[in-house]
């Protein structure tokens, strides 16, 4: 805050202070409304003007993909994107500044349980009908939504722990098999396990249930190597989870029941976008809990000096061990996910290539920090479809950014932060008067 | 505030006045095909050779002036995707292409561990969809709208285990194979099943494992070499071929080596040099020595590319050409992209003793094709050579 004040206090001059200016004083729930409200513009008007902008259709994940592909429509693209965007977003923030912010006074007031509560439902609202014009759209932002979850687990074991763990998508792997066993086991009808066990209509109620089970699988395969493995630190703990990523790996393409090397496919359709949505939004919620806890701080000792922590009674090896199955049944979790929105799993999407992709995108987004791996995990996802065009150039792109981020900020864009949901939506119009 | 509106006011006639065809409305009915390959990743080679079938396809359509429907001409339009050779990725492009670019058909996956998950989207959209090279009974299982450009592996197993009865006269078979990856293992099983109903149970006597990358088959030869085999069945990729064979002949095998259609890659050669001559193996068509319209595509596509097309290059352009035969035998394009799809896949369903340059096709109800396999001699100078015709 201390630091904040000072910024403010400067005199402001020129293009970015007249932007801050601009910004300033719209609380979150402002922020949300303007982007519903122009996700609704683009709901009812979208194709509208799309057609008089001669533009072949609503352009997805903002027209990146159209221009990639047919430069000339770059003009009709910005221009849409400022009609649909850019415009309403900017004047309905400015407009409802002020009952914005009276509400986040009112919903400051009381527990952050609800207020979190009232600003997810509009940021839900606001995806449901941008995702509702388009199934692409949709299966974008799910994977997206597990790769916010895959990143932020991975983070609590190297970012607040400070391991170089590689198993992760090993924990993956078991929860997507696990999840999947559970649901085609008990509630499909498929040529695997043969009929249903339990009432097909059930299923969906039990989603949950399956979920748990793969990351329970996936927390008790991080115990089996967390035993004799944190005997170790540093380099050797990166070998022996590489391992255990093989491990899994060839177990599963050896055992035959659950579809070797073909995989398991026509799992039922049960992770839809409210689904996947609570499970992340759970996941971000505990997760943050979790590393501002007690044991989080004690997490964060023992990365920076384990003998310290131990001298200052914290018991380092349950912390590591407790903190190792935590991420890997979350990591579990969204392997489950994983494998209910593609509807097919095999080993070989597990391997060194998603544990790339996973690291890129907790170092790239940056270390300790629930933020960071939020922005890391969106950007890279998001980065990585937009620019598929582009084919083999693609690779060289992005792997530049990472070195770019590597070279300026060493620990990722956002890297040692709190993430705390009660400041982050105060009202802002308060702030500026008390100053 | 003031000075920000004008600005984007001005900002939005100059774009509006700029913007493509602003001054052309309408939205012309274009027949729109998928592609959906991989371009990078694991197997580049057969993204390009996909990639550069589709792109001759469309040069043939271009000089005709579009694709004939019902007496009138429509322009066509390729839209080419990178799968990056995964799964998930393979499934987000099919669901771009059918909800965005609204394709009437697609041409791919390649590999069946993006054809299952892929043909499966394409089937909930009620899109047509072939896929090429997918061996896996699964890509096409239960689903009326996906479709195969090739023969299984069920058909194939037989196949060979017929032909090296027949042409040897030998009747102990050794296998080597890759038991983490899904086409050399579902193979090597259906080898073994048809080799052991000919010649008795334990016929094959080595039935030997190894896992992708690894590049020392040593101990698996030297036991498959003490086992007793007359000839070895290894349904490997072009890279492991090579070493396998290089390996045998060092720790002094003698007999055959014969393998399957994941040969017929142009690097086999390359890799292996004069180890691999005189080896047969099992494939969708043979290059050298080949005949008029199949020769035609080889040598305008060996000019256009430099190399000889592998059989993923052909089989994609067969299926091209099946679908551009289900388009125009569709009778109309309404413009009502569901309604087309729908004509469309009827159509395909419909075609009869289909006339591809790897081989004649007819679709059974699975949409597996019924179609000749080719058995396949490498001969003194490195080329594939026709040797027999195998027909179901």
């Amino acid at each position: 805050m201390e630091e904040q004040n000072e910024k403010d206090q400067r005199p402001k001059k020129g293009f970015k202070a007249w932007l801050q200016k601009l910004f300033a004083g719209i609380p979150l729930i402002g922020w949300l409304f303007s982007v519903f409200g122009a996700v609704l513009i683009e709901y009812f008007l979208g194709d509208l003007i799309s057609y008089y902008l001669g533009l072949p259709k609503i352009p997805v994940l903002f027209g990146f993909l159209t221009v990639l592909k047919k430069p000339l429509l770059i003009p009709g693209i910005i221009g849409y994107l400022i009609l649909v965007y850019g415009l309403p977003i900017l004047l309905i923030a400015k407009s409802l500044r002020k009952p914005a912010n009276k509400l986040a006074a009112f919903l400051d007031k009381g527990p952050v349980s609800i207020g979190a509560i009232i600003h997810l439902g509009f940021f839900y609202g606001a995806m449901h009908f941008w995702t509702d014009l388009s199934d692409y759209r949709l299966l974008v932002l799910k994977l997206t939504m597990i790769a916010i979850m895959l990143t932020l687990s991975i983070n609590v074991i190297n970012g607040y722990m400070g391991e170089f763990s590689c198993s992760h998508p090993g924990f993956m792997a078991l929860g997507a098999y696990g999840a999947s066993t559970i649901t085609l086991l008990l509630f499909a009808n498929d040529k695997l396990f043969g009929d249903a066990l339990l009432p097909v209509a059930l299923g969906f109620y039990f989603f949950p249930l399956a979920l748990i089970g793969g990351g329970l699988i996936a927390a008790l395969g991080a115990l089996v190597i967390a035993i004799p493995s944190f005997r170790t630190r540093g380099d050797y703990l990166a070998i022996i989870s590489l391992a255990f990523l093989f491990i899994v790996k060839s177990l599963i393409e050896n055992l035959e029941f659950i579809g070797g090397p073909r995989g398991m496919s026509s799992q039922p359709n049960y992770a839809n976008l409210p689904m996947v949505f609570t499970v992340m939004v759970l996941c971000i919620w505990i997760i943050n809990n979790f590393v501002r806890s007690t044991m989080g701080k004690a997490l964060n000792a023992v990365r920076d000096n384990e003998l310290a922590a131990e001298v200052m009674t914290v018991n380092t090896r349950k912390t590591k061990i407790i903190a190792f199955m935590f991420a890997a049944f979350w990591a579990g979790v969204a392997g489950g996910l994983f494998a209910h929105v593609l509807r097919y799993v095999n080993p070989g999407s597990f391997g060194i290539q998603r544990l790339a992709e996973i690291l890129a995108m907790v170092y790239f987004g940056g270390l300790n920090s629930v933020t960071g791996s939020i922005v890391g995990a969106v950007s890279i996802s998001i980065l990585s479809e937009a620019l598929r065009p582009l084919e083999i150039y693609k690779w060289i792109i992005i792997p530049l950014l990472l070195i770019l981020v590597m070279l300026f900020r060493p620990t990722g864009l956002i890297a040692f932060t709190e993430f705390n949901p009660k400041e982050l939506m105060k009202p802002k119009k308060k702030r500026i008067e008390e100053q | 505030m003031k000075r920000l509106f004008k600005g984007i006011v001005w900002g939005l006639i100059v774009v509006l006045g700029l913007s493509f065809n602003a001054w052309a409305f309408g939205r012309k009915t274009i027949v729109k095909v998928g592609i959906n390959a991989p371009i990078t990743g694991d197997i580049p080679k057969v993204g390009e050779g996909t990639k550069y079938a589709a792109r001759m396809w469309l040069e043939d359509i271009n000089k005709a002036g579009g694709i004939e429907v019902g007496g009138k001409k429509y322009p066509v339009e390729l839209v080419i995707e990178d799968n990056e050779s995964k799964a998930e990725s393979a499934v987000k492009a099919n669901t771009k292409m059918i909800t965005e670019d609204e394709v009437i058909v697609i041409v791919g996956p390649q590999s069946s561990k993006q054809a299952v998950p892929a043909g499966d989207v394409a089937n909930n959209y009620e899109t047509p969809m072939i896929t090429p090279w997918s061996t896996n009974p699964d890509s096409t299982k239960d689903r009326p709208f996906v479709f195969r450009g090739c023969f299984l592996d069920p058909f194939q197993g037989p196949v060979l285990a017929n032909f090296i009865t027949e042409e040897f006269g030998f009747t102990k078979a050794a296998v080597l194979y890759d038991v983490a990856s899904d086409y050399p293992k579902g193979l090597a099983e259906f080898f073994k099943i048809a080799w052991e109903k000919i010649h008795g149970s334990g016929s094959v006597v080595a039935y030997e494992s190894f896992t992708t990358k690894d590049a020392d088959f040593s101990s698996q030869l030297s036991k498959i070499r003490s086992s007793g085999a007359q000839v070895l069945f290894t349904p490997q990729y072009y890279n492991e071929v090579a070493l396998i064979v290089q390996q045998a002949h060092e720790l002094g095998w003698t007999g055959p080596i014969v393998g399957s259609d994941s040969w017929g890659s142009a690097e086999t050669v390359t890799l292996c040099g004069k180890d691999c001559y005189g080896l047969f193996f099992s494939s969708h068509y043979a290059a050298a020595g080949a005949k008029g319209a199949t020769k035609e595509f080889i040598d305008r596509y060996k000019k256009t590319y430099g190399y000889t097309p592998d059989d993923v290059a052909a089989l994609t352009w067969d299926s091209l050409r099946l679908v551009q035969q289900a388009i125009e035998n569709s009778g109309k394009v309404t413009g009502n992209i569901k309604k087309d799809r729908m004509a469309v896949r009827d159509a395909l369903a419909q075609i009869k003793n289909f006339n591809g340059i790897t081989g004649d096709m007819t679709f059974t109800e699975e949409g597996d094709p019924i179609k000749c396999a080719v058995i396949v001699k490498i001969s003194d100078t490195g080329e594939y050579e026709f040797y027999k015709s195998v027909c179901p």
